[in-house]
């Protein structure tokens, strides 16, 4: 048997977990038995019953077994045992009949004798026999032994045999109907009032209706027919005999049985009407769990975890697994409840989860005892087609996603055309008309000339390689094909080999490197984390002012390496501090700045190759870009250098 | 020189054969052209020239696989042609037997230094080793194990030595990371960039004005680092 403590348990605690804890008593903890027994849910009324009449302790206990049973209308389905340990803890107790025992034992306790128990689980089709006292179940200790001396030496065991407990509870039925019929005839006979027959007839009347609201339509019918043998017999002429002689009393006779037997009948369809109410409310309560569960699922997995849970929970079974089918990108996935690696034996059940479309994949039930009724096939039919509904719904919402995508990247191509057919015919038309003069044999060019349009030659070749290389790389980050080969690299090298490379570009700003000597090796890929450097500061050169400062610097916690990177351009406004990495996104109209708008989403995408973050703040008097790079590659420190052997 | 050293160029882009030729043969060298890798070797072997300019894309085989068959038989100056992000093709063709690089687009008094500097080289390969290493303001005395500056003596290290040592011989040579650390500390795998970095580190603030913008010792991004010995 499981541990009575541990998880909470989701049946019964879930819903009104607060209130029954405080109705359970911490003083005198309860074990009340819900399952597998099929009517403790009377049992569990009779319990509320008594409680209605009782005082003290007794009552407190009771009050327990008026919360469960308000618990079981609400679910109708017993959940398995549970218990309150003492500790106002919950436990389940998964299998077995040991906590219906312990249940005996402490009902013992206020009730005083164990046949009390043994008729009230009896009358509710649990038969309670003896069993030799080895097959004993340990007690667990957080349960309190006291009263337990009290009851009856033998150990109380439940058959579990339901056809036989079911004939048992009829035939008790049947004998109490017998007995009400019997009881009432005896306090007429005792008192012999002096009423006329039409009296009598309507105080026979009320067992039957007795009979059948406590006992079912049966023992009711049967209440009516005995009270109708005993009108005749004890009140109408002759007496003590079963004929009948007036013609009067024949027709009382007759209208009474009509009356009884209609009245019981009625009554059992009332109550089969409420019976059926009641499980439909059941099912709709269950479907409603279920739709609110599914509805803010996201994806495959979480939804048939879901699914399985509930089945779990609605159904009476040991396990429920559902699995879906390989489609689409998402693996096959199996969801199982409770969670366990694999079942061996071949499910009870099973059932399609099917979409308008196509299958999804399938809904197995092992059960835990039978087969199901035609309602909870009908109700397993509507979990499996919710569920199947809750997938579709996800490949859906996943497919407009997905068309969205689309959309906006056909927008950034045609915006990508856009600006690279500008970008890349400024430079080659600058590049033709300088060629083009130079060999014209019209024009005469002077030496300062010559090398004016040659100069302009060479810069544009460059401006277009810079260019090609930006698109390159965009479409590299694009197609996630950009991998950073990282080693350790000085940042200081980098750092003053771009500024060497960028000399021409940065004659006009000045740029200040403040880098520690003590700067620690960094794992970069140097090509990379140059090209970071060089876009930004063409950027900065771009955007701020000529002649003003440009700064680097950096500083290292333990795990990063953090980079500054400021300049004296205008503000940008704190809305566009993040849209400045995305790819074509510019602050100022496109005519004032040149460039392919893709030089800081390009850093943007090789710092978070790097597995770190870059940003923009505006600071006083200053524009900062920040990012970061980690310290440590695959989780490790540069080793320290070592002397090579002397020799 | 008696006569001009004739340089076969591996390109199967017109354009580029077109300019190369006609520049090279301005800049007094005699140019072979092949336009597939296998004309190349063939070539090679047929009329051994002076000096090897390899594309590292070639339609029919791999320009590092290029490199390797021409190594196997001849000590021939090879400059590898390459693009931009591709260091890993670069280091590989170093490391199989090339002798320089160019990224393209490269400028062509670029390409005419590492030719020369290419060919010079491998006509010192010809005499034997020589004892006192000089290269720029450099002079390394293995022999006695010293080195001096501009006539100064520099204290160095063992390794500082061996490193120096080693970049000075192959001075205006780009030596992949992993060159050195197999030719200075004898590691065999790439792991031990690191110790490269702190060393490289220690000798410019020995040997330069200004070590962090450096002028005897540059980094060849991604690749490993250049002695310039100014020609």
């Amino acid at each position: 048997m499981g541990g009575l403590q541990g998880r909470s348990c989701p049946g019964f605690g879930s819903v009104q977990a607060g209130s029954a804890t405080k109705c359970f008593v911490r003083s005198a903890p309860v074990v009340v038995p819900l399952s597998p027994c099929p009517y403790s849910q009377s049992t569990l009324r009779v319990g509320h019953f008594v409680s209605e009449r009782s005082e003290g302790s007794l009552r407190k206990i009771f009050r327990s077994f008026a919360c469960a049973v308000l618990r079981l209308r609400m679910t109708q389905k017993p959940p398995p045992f549970f218990a309150e340990n003492g500790e106002g803890r919950w436990g389940e107790a998964t299998t077995g009949f040991e906590p219906v025992i312990r249940v005996l034992q402490t009902l013992a306790l206020p009730l005083g004798h164990v046949a009390w128990n043994a008729w009230i689980l009896a009358y509710n089709g649990c038969l309670v026999k003896e069993s030799p006292p080895q097959e004993s179940p340990p007690l667990s200790p957080q349960l309190p032994r006291s009263g337990l001396e009290s009851i009856h030496p033998a150990i109380m065991h439940i058959l579990t045999n339901p056809t036989q407990n079911k004939i048992i509870a009829l035939l008790l039925r049947f004998l109490a109907a017998i007995l009400t019929i019997a009881a009432i005839t005896l306090v007429l006979q005792a008192f012999q009032p002096e009423w006329t027959n039409q009296v009598i007839v309507l105080i026979y009347l009320l067992p039957v209706m007795l009979s059948t609201v406590l006992w079912g339509l049966v023992p009711g019918i049967l209440a009516a027919f005995l009270a109708f043998l005993a009108f005749n017999y004890y009140y109408l002429e002759p007496y003590n005999t079963f004929q009948v002689h007036a013609t009067q009393d024949l027709i009382l006779l007759i209208i009474f049985l009509i009356v009884a037997v209609v009245l019981a009948q009625l009554i059992g369809q009332a109550r089969q009407g409420e019976r059926l109410a009641r499980s439909r409310e059941w099912e709709a309560t269950r479907m409603y769990e279920l739709i609110s569960a599914l509805a803010p699922l996201q994806d495959i997995p979480a939804v048939a975890q879901a699914l399985a849970d509930r089945t779990r929970e609605a159904f009476d079974c040991t396990q429920v697994e559902v699995a879906t089918l390989e489609k689409k990108g998402d693996p096959s996935i199996t969801a199982r409840a409770p969670e366990s690696d694999s079942v061996n034996l071949a499910p009870t059940t099973h059932i399609q989860i099917d979409t308008a479309r196509e299958n999804e994949g399938e809904l197995r039930l092992w059960l835990a005892e039978g087969n199901l009724s035609t309602e909870e096939q009908r109700l397993l039919a509507a979990f499996a087609s919710q569920g199947a509904l809750s997938i579709e719904r996800i490949r859906l919402a996943r497919s407009e996603k997905r068309s969205r995508l689309l959309e906006e990247s056909d927008k950034l191509k045609s915006s990508l055309l856009n600006s690279v057919s500008h970008e890349l015919r400024t430079p080659l038309a600058a590049i033709k008309a300088s060629v083009s003069s130079l060999r014209s044999q019209t024009v005469d060019w002077n030496a300062p000339e010559r090398s004016e349009l040659l100069a302009t030659i060479e810069e544009e070749t460059d401006h277009l390689n810079l260019l090609v290389g930006n698109l390159l790389d965009m479409s590299r980050i694009e197609s996630g094909a950009l991998k950073p080969h990282r080693t350790w690299n000085a940042l200081s090298e980098i750092v003053w080999g771009v500024a060497g490379k960028m000399r021409t570009q940065l004659q006009d700003h000045r740029l200040e490197i403040n880098l520690p000597g003590d700067l620690p090796l960094v794992p970069t890929d140097y090509v990379m984390i140059e090209q970071v450097f060089i876009n930004l500061l063409s950027n900065s050169i771009k955007y701020a002012a000529p002649g003003t400062r440009i700064e680097i610097s950096t500083g290292t916690d333990l795990d990063f390496m953090h980079v500054r990177l400021a300049n004296q351009s205008p503000p940008v406004p704190e809305d566009h501090l993040e849209l400045i990495f995305e790819k074509f996104h510019r602050i100022t109209a496109a005519d004032r700045v040149t460039g392919t708008g893709l030089g800081l989403s390009i850093c943007k995408g090789m710092i978070e190759a790097h597995g770190g973050k870059i940003w923009a703040a505006n600071e006083p008097g200053r524009f900062v870009f920040h990012f970061t790079l980690p310290l440590t590659l695959d989780g490790a420190l540069p080793n320290s250098p070592r002397e090579v052997d002397n020799g | 020189m008696d006569k001009d050293p004739t340089i076969l160029l591996i390109d199967d882009e017109p354009q580029i054969l077109r300019a190369l030729k006609t520049i090279l043969a301005a800049n007094h060298f005699k140019v072979v052209l092949a336009t597939t890798g296998e004309q190349g070797i063939a070539m090679a072997v047929a009329q051994p020239p002076d000096l090897i300019i390899l594309d590292l894309t070639l339609p029919d085989m791999d320009g590092i696989a290029v490199a390797e068959a021409v190594r196997e038989w001849s000590r021939v100056p090879i400059i590898v042609l390459s693009v931009r992000d591709n260091e890993k093709d670069k280091v590989a063709a170093l490391d199989k037997g090339a002798d320089d690089y160019l990224t393209k687009p490269f400028g062509i008094e670029e390409l005419l230094a590492r030719v020369r500097v290419a060919l010079r080289h491998s006509e010192q390969a010809i005499g034997n080793k020589q004892s006192i290493i000089k290269a720029g303001p450099v002079t390394v005395d293995l022999a006695r194990h010293v080195a001096t500056m501009r006539g100064e003596e520099i204290r160095l290290t063992a390794t500082e030595f061996k490193l120096l040592a080693y970049l000075a011989a192959h001075a205006d040579r780009v030596l992949t990371h992993q060159a050195i650390l197999t030719q200075v500390w004898g590691f065999e795998d790439f792991d031990h960039v690191e110790y490269l970095r702190v060393y490289i580190g220690q000798l410019r603030k020995k040997l330069e004005q200004n070590p962090d913008d450096p002028h005897l010792i540059l980094t060849e991004p991604g690749v490993g680092y250049r002695f310039m010995a100014g020609e």
